[in-house]
């Protein structure tokens, strides 16, 4: 097979390793979950912190007590980013640092007084679809052992006035079992 | 001639009438019963449907508490592929180079490859 070309390159080279296809589609495969990447560090001028580092069912199992202890914070990042007028990501590294480093430091308490309920509730999420109203009893001993240790509270803002919030209910018409759950 | 005249005491009766007992209860029965059913199906979809309002709603807010925590680690690592393309323009053009005529952060299209592995 023959390439003819009108700028002057000779096209020897792509007969030599592939003289039976065409010249187009000979790009190797790249695999983008490793080559993405880019891990050029954060330049000195700004501060370093570090990431959060825990995975969805920790953060959903803590998030009620980060919003309790960390809510001033997440409320000015996001004040910040709403006023900031497209520049959110330079001008909002200051607040997001603080939100960042509160958040750590309610999944270290708990980490530390807590583990044990903390670990058998988010086990109990991973292993029933991240469905709360699955774990209602690991949730119940995790939130008497923060509210005891900590003093975070799992409140839920616009639940209908004269009814038990959800998550205090002993019956969860969903869960699987849907008899008492504790 | 004497005309055909009726038997004495008439004719006999013609049963055109099918002569089965009515099964069942009467409909006005079966009216209500459908009804009741209907009325215990709603009151156990009502209720459901409520509990399914507060289970979300329990959801959103987990969310919300943690979208300020996710979204800085976002704009962090953003703004660092930032930093890291300018300085890569700066090398390779030597000028610091602009391309939006505005000063807003704009999420890139295409993303840089490492022509090799980095991780």
């Amino acid at each position: 097979m023959r390439f003819h070309c009108t700028f002057g390159v000779n096209f020897w080279t792509f007969e030599s390793f592939q003289p039976n296809t065409a010249a187009m589609a000979n790009r190797e495969a790249r695999f983008n979950q490793t080559v993405l990447v880019d891990t050029t560090p954060m330049p000195d001028h700004i501060p370093k912190v570090e990431e959060i580092g825990a995975t969805s069912a920790p953060l959903l199992s803590a998030s009620y007590f980060i919003g309790d202890r960390c809510k001033a914070y997440n409320d000015d990042f996001m004040k910040c980013k709403d006023e900031s007028n497209g520049r959110g990501e330079f001008d909002c590294l200051k607040e997001g640092r603080k939100v960042t480093r509160c958040a750590a430091s309610v999944i270290k308490d708990i980490n530390t007084h807590c583990l044990d309920q903390f670990k058998a509730h988010w086990e109990c999420l991973e292993n029933n679809n991240h469905q709360l109203w699955e774990c209602r009893r690991p949730e119940v001993q995790l939130n008497s052992c923060v509210f005891d240790k900590l003093g975070l509270k799992k409140t839920l803002p616009g639940a209908p006035e004269g009814q038990v919030p959800v998550h205090l209910r002993p019956k969860q018409k969903y869960a699987q079992y849907p008899g008492p759950q504790w | 001639m004497p005309q055909d005249m009726p038997p004495t005491g008439g004719y006999a009766q013609v049963q055109y009438k099918r002569n089965i007992p009515a099964r069942g209860f009467k409909p006005a029965y079966y009216m209500i019963g459908m009804h009741v059913i209907m009325a215990y199906g709603f009151y156990k979809y009502f209720h459901g449907a409520r509990e399914q309002r507060e289970l979300a709603r329990e959801k959103m807010w987990s969310r919300h508490h943690l979208t300020p925590l996710l979204q800085a680690e976002e704009d962090r690592d953003q703004v660092r592929r930032h930093y890291a393309d300018k300085a890569r323009e700066k090398e390779l053009l030597g000028t610091d180079i602009k391309v939006y005529n505005s000063d807003r952060f704009v999420r890139p299209t295409f993303a840089y490859t490492p022509s090799n592995l980095t991780q």
